[in-house]
């Protein structure tokens, strides 16, 4: 399966959140492959705690291999390679972690029939090794997002379940971004369809994911004035409308990544470590991951129009 | 002191990269041979007996590059790159480039149709050191660009084949790559083939050096497909069985995830079926130590062990008799 993780902006908590389930997957006992397109800031290897790789890699990049610089893309193997404690050894009944970083020197680029070629080369071979293939894409419509939605056209990739997450926060702007990122005029929709796409079907691949969710009834604020509590929740009860009426209400969304105050602070993985024994990061931060990358791949959720 | 370039037996080299052919269905004789017709001029090579085996013509690609060294000399070299595309009972795909490197050919470039010629001939405009070469070539770490790469020239044909139409694209298994690059040096003395090394970097990359009697270059690459065929066999199998989780508890699970295995890689275990006389040591050498067929043989008995106490203490077989 591959897994195309897209936000309208930086920030949002794409990367951080995509890893986070990139890991539970592996967890859970997937093979997953983690893939750094986001080429202004490839920063995927920092969350994963890879030492010299955090700004992407020194060559041998998926930049540079999808511009036909180095035939062979650099992998790291995280349980190998990360320097957390968590992630060193390999949990028994784990699946393989593999992360192909960026280059340091990236940067956006445009996109020729060749890139196109080594990008649907790239899937074919990573979906034919890996249960699951996350793509973390640039912000907005990038380069980056014109390539997959390029790439997914092509007939070798029909037969190749892609699923799109697109990463929003939650507040007024960042919902009406998300909703013009994927329905807008220049939306990944119109974008896909313009490509090949039938609509109806890249519509169904697409689900929402809120992150760093303030949530009115957590601990966090339970000591707030009762009337700044009351207008957390009228702004939580007019967002949530907002949502339906942009189409990112409950049948498009796949998940809700409360606000985590150890995310706030640092780029990581949610280990259980962090949540059980040294108690650093929220239980429900590690449910709600925990309940995003089941539902990544339960079928059910993925059907619900 | 170094012999004179025009005594020096040439030395070979090349890469193979092997991976399954994503199709729900293993290929007939017959659409094998349509996706391997790479060229309209040439047949395939079809062969049924051990077992099914499909080769590409061969094909070309010219190269003026640099020889890879430890000590950064690189000398230049011209000439081409044979390679072809093989596939084994319609399931393993494998591209395999390789190149005799044959010393004498001058200080300087020749006229392309002096080396379209000598069909996978590279010839190095100047002195070279084998030794210096072999080391450079074998480094675990990704060749550089510009230098010679028979592994660049393999993966694209892989690619090539990979997609094309007559594939649904839908592999019955996940499994990965592997890439074996390697060097063939003539034998010294009494000329008998031999294995020097076969390593697995920590990045994947196997690298095999061999010691051959005189023969066909074309034979000492078949020769490093069957390794390289046999080599990925008991990598993908290793894994498949280790991801079935065999041993743990739900057994349904464990034989619905090793269903692919019986149905699509079991029988395609034949080392050495198809290798010439002069070089078969190489695999008497490899059955010994580390013993190839010993661990694949014990890797299927575990599995059919699992399958018939499954057929006995289940109601109805879920796995029809192998
Ligand atoms: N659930 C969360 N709660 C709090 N902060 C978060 C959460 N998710 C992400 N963040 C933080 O938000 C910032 C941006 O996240 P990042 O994943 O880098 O965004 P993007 O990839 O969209 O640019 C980071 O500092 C990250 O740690
Ligand atoms: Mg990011």
């Amino acid at each position: 399966m591959l897994v195309f993780a897209a936000s309208d902006k930086g920030g949002t908590g794409r990367s951080v959140t995509s890893s986070n389930v990139a890991y539970r997957r592996a967890l859970a006992g997937d093979d997953v492959c983690y893939l750094d397109f986001d080429f202004g800031s490839p920063t995927a290897a920092a969350v994963f705690d890879v030492p010299g790789a955090s700004r992407g890699v020194a060559s041998a990049g998926l930049h540079s291999h999808l511009q036909g610089r180095h035939t062979e893309p650099h992998r790291i193997d995280v349980w190998a390679e990360s320097e957390h404690d968590e992630l060193r050894y390999r949990p028994t009944g784990s699946g393989r972690l593999v992360l192909l970083p960026g280059d340091r020197d990236g940067g956006e680029f445009a996109i020729g029939k060749d890139t196109v070629r080594r990008c649907v080369n790239l899937f074919l071979q990573l979906e034919s090794e890996f249960d699951v293939v996350v793509v973390d894409l640039s912000a907005g419509r990038s380069y980056a997002v014109d390539m997959v939605l390029e790439a997914t056209a092509q007939p070798e990739l029909q037969g190749v379940l892609s699923r799109w997450l697109v990463f929003h926060r939650w507040t007024h702007q960042h919902v009406i971004a998300a909703h013009g990122l994927v329905f807008g005029e220049r939306g990944i929709v119109a974008g896909g369809v313009e490509r090949g796409h039938d609509k109806g079907a890249l519509r169904d691949s697409i689900r929402f994911v809120r992150a760093a969710v303030p949530d009115p009834e957590s601990p966090l604020w339970s000591h707030v004035p009762l009337a700044q509590s009351e207008w957390m929740r009228k702004c939580d009860r007019d967002l949530t409308e907002l949502a339906a009426e942009l189409e990112l209400g409950y049948a498009r969304l796949l998940g809700k990544i409360p606000l985590e105050p150890v995310l706030q602070w640092r780029e990581q993985l949610i280990t259980d470590e962090d949540v059980l024994a040294s108690k650093v990061a929220g239980m429900a931060t590690r449910q709600a991951l925990e309940e995003l990358a089941a539902a990544l791949v339960d079928d059910e959720a993925w059907e619900r129009q | 002191m170094a012999p004179p370039d025009r005594d020096r037996r040439p030395i070979l080299c090349g890469e193979v990269r092997t991976s399954v052919l994503r199709t729900s269905e293993a290929l007939t004789a017959r659409t094998a041979a349509q996706l391997l017709n790479l060229r309209p001029d040439e047949h395939v090579l079809l062969s049924e007996r051990p077992n099914l085996r499909v080769a590409s013509p061969q094909l070309l690609t010219g190269v003026d590059c640099r020889l890879p060294s430890l000590n950064g000399s690189r000398p230049r070299a011209v000439g081409t790159v044979a390679a072809r595309a093989v596939l084994t009972e319609g399931r393993v795909l494998q591209a395999s480039a390789f190149a005799r490197l044959v010393p004498g050919g001058g200080d300087h470039r020749k006229p392309w149709g002096h080396y379209l010629l000598r069909p996978g001939v590279v010839e190095p405009l100047g002195r070279h050191q084998d030794g210096e070469f072999t080391e450079g070539f074998l480094a675990a770490a990704p060749l550089p660009g510009g230098v010679l790469n028979p592994g660049a020239v393999a993966e694209r044909l892989l690619d090539e084949v990979l997609r094309h139409r007559l594939l649904d694209q839908r592999a019955p298994f996940k499994s990965g790559r592997t890439r074996l690059r390697w060097v063939a040096l003539p034998a010294a003395g009494d000329g008998v083939t031999s294995i020097e090394r076969f390593t697995v970097a920590a990045d994947g990359l196997r690298t095999v050096a061999l010691r051959v009697a005189p023969a066909d270059p074309s034979a000492v690459a078949a020769l490093c497909e069957d390794l390289a065929l046999h080599d990925w066999l008991l990598t993908t199998l290793v894994a498949l069985v280790e991801r079935s989780r065999l041993g743990s508890g739900d057994r349904e699970a464990v034989l619905t995830a090793l269903r692919p295995v019986v149905d699509h890689l079991l029988h395609l275990w034949m080392p050495g079926a198809r290798v010439p006389d002069v070089l078969s040591g190489v695999w008497e050498t490899l059955e010994r130590r580390p013993g190839f067929s010993r661990q694949w043989q014990a890797l299927v008995q575990r599995i059919r062990d699992q399958v018939a106490l499954q057929t006995v203490s289940l109601p109805r077989p879920v796995l029809a008799d192998s």
